[in-house]
């Protein structure tokens, strides 16, 4: 069993196999129970912390794995947790939908998945039937005869509503459908209706299928698996020319393209490449796939490759074609391009002023394209030019009061002072709330800035924070180097 | 001029242009054909400019006194702009390396002033504590900085950029390097018509060798001076002299930095000049 601590009591959630689900029921353990009951009930109960993100993630991949089947599959996590296949018009491709379901339980199987399916035409059939009646297929139009004997838990309803509904005697699919609408709505709420219409085919209901089919999307396929890097980067390019002639067609560029490498062993693994302007050179594209074609590892080989333009930007040809000779702006993104795909793109940017006077917050980061306005600089307060991020403690010998130091050490050496400038005062930003400490007050976070020069000519900007007779006596910091 | 510490220059074998053949000296004797066959010659040896246009040759100091250092390029003597420089510093500023970065960001300001067009400066350093608010005369609008992991980035985002040009300058700050990627980075200079530094920078607890082979054109070595001054020492200028001087930031129009005298009453004026004078000057 699987236990998760909901509002201070440890509850279980759910069973971890099937054959456990049954024998459960029987001895009286349910999800919701507390653990110290079902421990009365079973004393040797093996209890496991649930992994509510590692459930969805295992989910998630083997919606994607199931991708086989069908491009739309979605995993199901309101409320318990399931996969939906779309197979409209997939089914064919293996032989029909018994021969689809057939082949889905074999390889579940291999992995001692254990599984319930169900095929139905619409989602909420389906539902409902994969967990009342295994491996049941049930043609268009047959919903309301197949749901009609099963239980009203089966049509996706609340635990509030499935009590109250069996209070008033209403056990079965059939005995719900009988009631009075406007009645049920009225004490139920609009749910049990909505799910018996939509079970039944007179409500259309929209899956939020997480991976839409881009429209940007190429594929090729190999009749034997390939494996070298030689091959990859000729079927890249392959890939990449025919993407690029469609996202021209659309007058569009890619911003992020994924190439997608299918194993013979049933993996897929991808290569994200990002690009800070819209782009749809072949060539180019391929270049940067090519770059990280190292972290491809092939295996027994790779059967499929396919393409995605996973972002698109609108490109106009003047843009793409007709400027022969790169601009600036050209050059800097195509560098910009390189490097965010082999650093990250994190550690490319532009300095931009911010209107602060704390210096470490006078500097924000921007994307490198974007253009950078316009510093000012007032000459009668120098900045030094290396900045250090957390201002490093400093020992003061014989400080006087409002004077810079006579006499400083700072990394094991000491500095004496020859001259000094100064001070020039900078408040911490009273406005910002993390800004201070509630224990401490204001007056430790004013700085007092001094431009000082030792007898080498070293010039330091250090700061002493904090008043004579404030909260604590001042320290002294060493915030910057001048050049 | 200091010998060279290593065995010999990729060779990069060129295709000889088709030049107009010499005109003969007839009359030699004659004093007046002398200076045209001397510029015809000088014009053959002036090397083909690449982005003609684009990238002034030189940028002059504008000091004879360090001009006279650099070989003669076209009319003009200065620092080779297109090639890989070198910046170093003495002491303590080597962990750190705030006076190599003040340097570079002077010269990078003169060179920006003789581009046409909005060309950004290209800054790599595994550290970002660079501040672009103290830049001396360099536009940090002009500014992107890349933050690799470990030197091997540093030198790989440099390459990049170089080849791929378009950059008023890429300066790199690097500890030790081996001569292999100063080659490399030199030659990428050379072929893409960029100008780059690289500013030395050594991590906490590591000596700076005395002295390390390295492809760069020129190599600099600062030392911090009173009164926010460099005291500057060219230490190795292919096909030119060494020389060292005093220097401080130029006034950011003309020239980038100019040479001061070193005089005693100057510091002690310019210690009045920057405040409170509290000893020994």
């Amino acid at each position: 069993m699987t236990v998760e601590t909901i509002a201070g009591q440890r509850l279980l959630t759910a069973a971890a196999a099937d054959g456990l689900l049954a024998a459960t029921a029987a001895g009286g353990l349910a999800p919701g129970q507390t653990l110290a009951t079902a421990r009365a009930l079973y004393p040797h109960l093996i209890a496991l912390e649930a992994d509510p993100a590692g459930d969805i993630a295992a989910l998630t991949a083997f919606a994607s794995w199931a991708q086989r089947y069908t491009p739309l599959t979605a995993i199901d996590t309101e409320q318990d947790h399931g996969l939906w296949l779309d197979i409209s018009g997939c089914a064919h491709l293996l032989g029909g939908e018994p021969a689809l379901l057939a082949d889905l339980r074999t390889r579940l199987a291999r992995r001692k998945l254990p599984v319930r399916m169900a095929i139905a035409g619409t989602t909420g059939a389906a539902w409902a039937l994969a967990r009342t009646q295994d491996n049941t297929i049930i043609p268009n139009g047959a919903e309301a005869q197949a749901l009609a004997k099963l239980a009203i838990a089966a049509l996706r309803l609340d635990a509030r509503s499935i009590a109250g509904l069996h209070q008033l005697g209403v056990r079965t699919v059939e005995n719900l459908a009988r009631l009075p609408r406007a009645d049920v709505t009225a004490r139920f709420g609009p749910l049990p209706m909505l799910r018996l219409d939509q079970a039944h085919g007179q409500i259309a209901e929209t899956i939020a299928w997480p991976q839409t089919v881009a429209p940007f999307r190429e594929t090729v396929p190999f009749t034997e698996p390939i494996g070298t890097v030689a091959d990859f980067a000729q079927a890249l390019e392959l890939l990449s020319e025919r993407l690029c002639r469609h996202l021209a067609a659309a007058g569009q560029g890619g911003l992020r393209f994924t190439a997608r490498f299918f194993c013979l062993d049933n993996t897929a693994q991808t290569i994200t490449i990002a690009t800070a302007r819209p782009v749809r050179n072949p060539a180019y594209v391929a270049k940067l796939l090519g770059m990280q074609m190292e972290t491809i590892d092939p295996g027994f080989g790779v059967e499929a490759m396919h393409l995605v333009a996973e972002d698109t930007a609108p490109l106009s040809a003047v843009q793409a074609e007709a400027f022969a000779v790169a601009d600036e702006l050209d050059r800097l993104a195509t560098v910009v391009d390189r490097l965010s795909n082999d650093i990250g793109a994190a550690r490319i940017w532009r300095p931009t002023p911010y209107a602060s006077h704390v210096p470490e917050r006078a500097v924000t980061r921007q994307p490198p394209l974007e253009k950078s306005p316009t510093w000012e600089r007032d000459p009668t307060q120098p900045r030094p030019i290396r900045l250090f991020p957390r201002p490093e403690p400093i020992e003061v010998s014989a400080p006087v009061p409002d004077d810079p130091p006579i006499l400083f050490r700072w990394r094991r050496r000491v500095h004496r002072i020859r001259s000094a400038t100064g001070p020039e005062r900078i408040a911490a930003e009273w406005w910002r709330e993390q800004a201070r400490p509630k224990d401490r007050p204001e007056t430790d976070l004013i700085r007092d800035y001094y431009r000082v020069e030792d007898t080498d000519g070293a010039r330091f900007w250090v700061f002493r924070a904090g008043l004579q007779g404030g909260g604590r006596p001042p320290c002294w910091f060493l915030h910057g180097l001048f050049g | 001029m200091p010998l060279r510490s290593f065995s010999s220059p990729p060779f990069h074998p060129v295709a000889a242009p088709a030049f107009p053949p010499a005109p003969p000296l007839v009359r030699s004797a004659a004093g007046r054909d002398l200076p045209a066959h001397l510029a015809f010659l000088r014009d053959r040896l002036r090397p083909a400019p690449s982005h003609a246009g684009v990238l002034p040759p030189v940028l002059p100091f504008g000091d004879p006194r360090v001009d006279q250092c650099f070989p003669l390029q076209g009319e003009q003597r200065g620092l080779p702009l297109g090639a890989l420089h070198e910046i170093g510093t003495e002491g303590r500023g080597a962990e750190t390396g705030e006076l190599p970065a003040a340097f570079a960001a002077a010269l990078i300001g003169g060179i920006c002033t003789r581009l046409r067009g909005r060309a950004p400066v290209l800054w790599v350093a595994t550290v970002p504590d660079l501040y672009p608010p103290g830049l001396p005369s360099l536009d940090p609008a002009r500014l992107v900085l890349v933050n690799p992991r470990d030197i091997v980035g540093v030198l790989a985002a440099m390459e990049v950029a170089l080849r791929e040009g378009g950059f008023a300058a890429v300066v790199g700050e690097v500890g030790a390097m081996a001569e292999v990627a100063s080659r490399r980075l030199a030659f990428a200079c050379q072929k893409h018509s960029v100008t780059a530094f690289i500013l030395r920078r050594w991590p906490h607890g590591q000596r700076m060798p005395d002295r390390q082979a390295s492809a760069a054109t020129t190599r600099w070595l600062l030392a911090s001076a009173p009164a926010g001054r460099w005291q500057v020492r060219l230490t190795h200028m292919r096909g030119g002299h060494t020389g060292s001087w005093l220097m401080e930031v130029g006034d950011g129009t003309t020239h980038p930095v100019r040479v001061v005298a070193a005089l005693a009453d100057h510091t002690a004026a310019a210690d009045f000049e920057r405040g409170q004078a509290t000893g020994d000057g």
